[in-house]
């Protein structure tokens, strides 16, 4: 009895440890290469006419998906809202609850949610298939470095599209957030935008940016990091994938659980 | 003994390299180049003879020991010497590992290097690329616009060799260069090996199972075994060495033998 729980114990406190190992390792790759990808940026070793070709694949072909998401966001919130305030609460205040979800929360996490399957998978499934396919290798063979013609672009793409697509996802769910309330609630545009005016601080939109862009940073580095290190073939490639994809939600997610306490006081 | 009557000045130098991945492969490997030479190593499958190669620029990091090219260090010479090394080097990896959204000619260009590339003309950058797949007996005007997945596995390969030979490197590392090549073109890379050691003085170091072959072309022979080197010298060496495994790639009936040698089950 005895030895079998501390087997048990010794199997936890190992798990323990190798877990630890394994994450501090990880944080140590992610800043030796956030490093080296400011590096690249500082020396302008990055090909620009790639920044532009990546902008387009990551920013630009997103729109669609990111008015579709956000424009149901706003008609869910509107319709929400509604159903819970019913008869309690004057109806302007719907203004204000669908305009500051939208801007605080839900567009910027969302588009962030979008994003990561649209385009954190793609790197990490295009840099993965790069990596088991001694593409990378090759790449270093002929003198080029990975960091600078693949990591940069791809991140420096992202922080800049991030902001301008929760901008776009901003504006969409607060239009459909309105017309929705008017078709249910019954609620004019003039009452929707004076409750909102109500309780705005021209801070909000800053701090949805914000966030935005915190998003955009992070989604591309945790997709490039993961793609790096894949090994394993074909089904490597879709492990690492599976893996980068949690690890880019979660990390969205803890992020927007800090932002209140950093950022609202 | 040799050809080259200066032929005394390594060119790469393997000084001690230790690299194990799960298991070691790599256990203290000491080996030097001359300039000019044509080396070629043998060794079963799965020792590491891929790794060493990959060890010459970097591609690989060995755990202990270091390599020289051409007097510098690769591990402790920083990141200018390291560029210049990989410069200087061409490699053709074992399953050619083309950048797979590139075209045939924007994968061979991808082998001269950038500091090279800014001051060539655009004619003279497509006019070398066309004599490199001229070298390895491919039509340049039927390849040069197709994706690496429009071509056969021999195309391929010799793509891959034509990416490393673009930018006329003093050094080449030939993965099993020949490996999945018909007799013909075999026969043209053979014979572009030599060229290139004969006319430009180049130094080869290749990779291969095709004992015979590398035997009748090559300067010096090593073998590669146990993670260490347990042959080196001449190819009328080679053919003299009562040592069993050395007897097992000279000659088939000793191959036969050496199973139980070489623990096949
Ligand atoms: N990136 C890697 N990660 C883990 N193990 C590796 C890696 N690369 C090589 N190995 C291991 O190192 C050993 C040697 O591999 P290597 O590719 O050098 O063999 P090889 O001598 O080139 O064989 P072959 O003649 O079949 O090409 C193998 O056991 C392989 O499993
Ligand atoms: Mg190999």
């Amino acid at each position: 009895m005895a030895p079998r729980i501390y087997d048990a114990l010794t199997r936890v406190v190992a798990n323990l440890g190798n877990n630890s190992r394994v994450l501090a390792e990880h944080a140590g790759e992610l800043g030796i290469m956030v490093w080296n990808i400011g590096v690249a940026c500082v020396r302008l070793r990055v090909p620009s006419r790639e920044i532009f070709r990546q902008i387009f694949v990551v920013g630009i072909q997103s729109v669609p998906i990111v008015v579709v998401a956000a424009g149901l966001i706003g008609v869910v919130t509107s319709q929400q809202g509604g159903y819970q305030m019913q008869s309690n609460l004057p109806l302007y205040v719907m203004g204000s609850v669908v305009v500051e979800s939208v801007i605080l929360e839900m567009g910027p996490v969302l588009t962030a949610i979008v994003i990561v399957g649209r385009v954190g998978a793609r790197i990490t499934a295009e840099l993965g298939t790069m990596k088991v396919s001694e593409q990378i290798d090759a790449l270093y063979s002929v003198g080029r470095d990975p960091i600078e013609i693949l990591a940069a672009p791809r991140v420096l793409a992202l922080m800049i599209s991030m902001p301008v697509l929760v901008a776009v996802a901003d504006v969409v769910g607060i239009l459909t957030g309105m017309f929705s309330a008017q078709f249910t609630l019954g609620l004019g545009p003039e009452t929707f935008f004076y409750g909102a005016r109500l309780f705005w601080h021209s801070y909000d939109l800053f701090y949805s940016l914000l966030k935005a862009f915190v998003f955009g940073v992070a989604i591309p580095i945790i997709a490039i990091h993961m793609g790096l290190r894949t090994s394993g073939g074909a089904e490597g490639v879709g492990r690492t994938t599976t893996q980068s994809v949690v690890f880019m939600t979660l990390t969205i997610l803890i992020i927007d659980a800090m932002f209140p306490p950093l950022f609202l006081q | 003994m040799s050809r080259h009557s200066n032929g005394s000045e390594p060119v790469i130098e393997y000084l001690d390299v230790f690299k194990a991945f799960d298991t070691p492969v790599l256990s203290g490997v000491n080996l030097s180049v001359q300039k000019g030479e044509m080396f070629a190593i043998f060794g079963p499958s799965g020792t590491g003879k891929s790794v060493l190669l990959k060890t010459t620029m970097a591609l690989i990091i060995p755990d202990r020991g270091d390599v020289r090219v051409a007097g510098d260090s690769v591990y402790f010479g920083g990141r200018r010497s390291l560029e210049k090394i990989r410069d200087n080097i061409g490699y053709v990896f074992q399953y050619a590992a083309l950048f797979d959204s590139l075209t045939v000619f924007e994968n061979v260009k991808m082998g001269i290097s950038e500091n090279i590339l800014r001051d060539m003309s655009r004619i003279d950058v497509e006019r070398q690329a066309w004599e490199s797949l001229e070298l390895v007996n491919l039509e340049p005007g039927q390849v040069l616009g197709k994706l690496p997945a429009e071509l056969s596995g021999g195309m391929k390969k010799r793509v891959g060799i034509a990416r490393a030979i673009a930018g006329r490197p003093e050094i080449l590392l030939w993965d099993e260069p020949t490996t999945g090549l018909d007799p013909v073109n075999t026969a043209a890379i053979e014979r572009l090996i030599r060229r290139l050691s004969h006319e430009l003085d180049t130094t080869s170091l290749l990779v291969t199972h095709d004992v015979e072959g590398g035997l009748d072309m090559c300067d010096r022979v090593a073998m590669l075994e146990g993670g260490k080197i347990r042959f080196s010298g001449t190819p009328e060496a080679f053919n003299m060495s009562d040592d069993p495994v050395v007897r097992a790639f000279a000659d088939r009936a000793a191959a036969i033998a050496a199973l139980d040698v070489l623990e096949v089950r």
